[in-house]
């Protein structure tokens, strides 16, 4: 079996002398795997995702991506382990004064991509996540599903090979979190690893894609879905 | 590196447009602030260079008493020398002087010599003067007379407090301004900082380099750093032309040195400029984390 992609080797991080964002955590993750991170407010949910962002450092322990000891990787070296992956943030983070065109262009911009590399790219990217008809609109046009996909989007710009999302459709209704999540799985489907922290519980299930639960700052639970051979056996 | 350089001066650009009253602010203090210290330095430098320039102007004549002797007169002037501030000495022999005089004054030719023995004494330090003009009457050869020591101790007081005022103003005032001014400079990148805040999530967000992020604070605050310098170097221009009108008013005074515009402005941008890095440097040094 191939080295796991992203691992958890007893990780501990400790905020406070008395206060865990995880306790414990091993964890490992394949290439081309789609992980729902879930739990209560304070689990452990979005610490998980802010070790493999480097937001945060483990106190003990070891987080390794794609054979990389993130806790031996120099702070100036983060730059380039986050244009590894895309960060899909809760609050959307979108620039009101720009239009979803340029929200992308913005970021590929500021990652250093050439302004013609930029034209050429941007609409590729929206029309991956459908959301080109939109491309003139600004923010505050947009409804929550959309302006998530803009999210997405640009998150996308450096072509990742591994999607993190903390509580992408927190913000949203159901059928709006339904949608997003389905771009999440076509993502997936075309090989991108998605790691994502939830906890709308309905979405998760209806998705049958495996479950890390989290407590206190432990993991109590690995569910995985049924293979096709498991189903066909039941 | 166009195309980078492109992005990182229009953030710089927009930057600025966001926070026009803070860039006026942080400009305009860094303007007065050069202009005080760089501009009355400069006035300082002029006023000293020309009150020593000035030939004969604040030389200081010294009448021996009638009947003196050559060994009095050769004793007077190296006590004269040797005073602190003195520059040099010269003797006037009343023979040379009488002659020269009737030469340009045929008319004196029956008139007996009525000059006494003198001295020229040039001054090395302006402030020295009242002090030189004490020791050199307290002499036993110098003449009682009250004009026995001739100093044009009004200009010199007037030049000295002129020096002294620059000098106060410049360092007290100018000192307190360029705090300030960098204060300023200081406040309004980390009001750049904040109200930037999004984009510099964004930025983290996807991978931007911390070069990226910061560049375009540094060019912040060394474009407000490289206005000011220009604005003091126009304000200096303007009221160096009124100290030179002023100077000229006094015709005893002459007239001072052309302003070299080109030099004092390249000087004073380059300094506003460097604070102006300094600060914004000092205030990026410290960005906002990304959540």
């Amino acid at each position: 079996m191939a080295p796991p992609y992203i691992s958890f080797e007893r990780v501990e991080v400790k905020y406070t002398p008395l206060v865990y964002g995880v306790r414990g955590v091993t964890l490992a993750i394949q290439r081309g795997d789609f992980v729902f991170f879930v739990g209560k407010t304070g689990a452990g949910k979005s610490t998980l995702i802010k070790l493999l962002t480097r937001e945060i450092k483990a106190t003990s322990g070891r987080v390794l991506f794609g054979g990389l000891n993130l806790e031996d990787l120099p702070n100036r070296k983060t730059p380039g382990l986050r244009r590894m992956m895309g960060i899909v943030p809760q609050d959307f983070a979108l620039l009101p004064r720009k239009r979803v065109w340029e929200n992308v262009a913005y970021a590929m911009r500021a990652v250093g991509h050439p302004r013609r590399e930029v034209l050429k790219r941007v609409p590729e990217i929206l029309e991956q996540v459908s959301i080109g008809h939109r491309a003139d609109a600004f923010p505050h046009e947009l409804s929550g599903g959309e302006q998530q996909r803009v999210a997405i989007a640009r998150a996308l710009i450096n072509s990742p090979s591994l999607l993190v999302a903390d509580e992408p459709t927190g913000n949203l209704d159901p059928e709006l979190s339904w949608e997003i999540m389905e771009l999440l799985r076509s993502l997936n489907d075309r090989g991108t690893t998605v790691l994502v922290a939830s906890h709308d519980m309905m979405v998760i299930h209806r998705m049958a894609k495996r479950i890390v639960t989290l407590d206190g700052g432990k993991i109590v639970g690995d569910s995985r879905p049924p293979t096709l051979q498991e189903a066909l056996d039941v | 590196m166009f195309d980078r350089l492109q992005f990182l001066f229009s953030e710089a650009l927009t930057a600025l447009r966001r926070n026009l009253l803070m860039t006026f602010a942080a400009i305009s203090t860094v303007a007065i602030s050069l202009f005080l210290i760089g501009g009355l330095g400069y006035v300082y430098y002029r006023v000293n260079q020309f009150s020593q320039t000035v030939p004969g102007m604040f030389d200081v004549r010294v009448y021996l008493r009638d009947g003196i002797s050559r060994d009095e007169i050769r004793a007077t002037a190296s006590a004269i020398r040797s005073l602190p501030g003195v520059k040099e000495s010269v003797w006037l022999p009343k023979d040379k002087m009488w002659e020269r005089t009737r030469a340009e004054n045929p008319q004196f030719a029956d008139v007996p010599n009525p000059y006494p023995e003198a001295f020229k004494v040039t001054l090395s330090d302006l402030d020295a003067g009242p002090s030189v003009v004490q020791s050199i009457r307290a002499m036993p050869a110098v003449s009682t007379e009250a004009n026995g020591v001739v100093y044009r101790s009004d200009e010199q007081r007037f030049v000295t407090q002129v020096l002294s005022i620059v000098r106060w103003v410049g360092s007290v005032a100018g000192g307190l301004l360029f705090v300030t001014a960098g204060l300023l400079i200081y406040n309004a990148i980390r009001l750049t900082i904040l109200s930037r805040r999004l984009e510099i999530r964004i930025m983290r967000l996807v991978g931007a380099s911390g070069f990226t992020v910061t560049v375009p604070f540094l060019i912040e605050g060394i474009v407000q750093g490289l206005l000011g310098g220009a604005v003091a170097a126009v304000l200096l221009w303007l009221s160096s032309n009124l100290v030179a009108d002023f100077i000229g008013s006094h015709n005893a005074l002459g007239h001072p040195p052309e302003f070299p515009l080109g030099t004092v402005t390249a000087l004073l941008c380059c300094a506003g400029a460097a604070y102006g890095f300094l600060c914004s440097s000092l205030a990026a040094r410290t960005p906002l984390r990304f959540r």
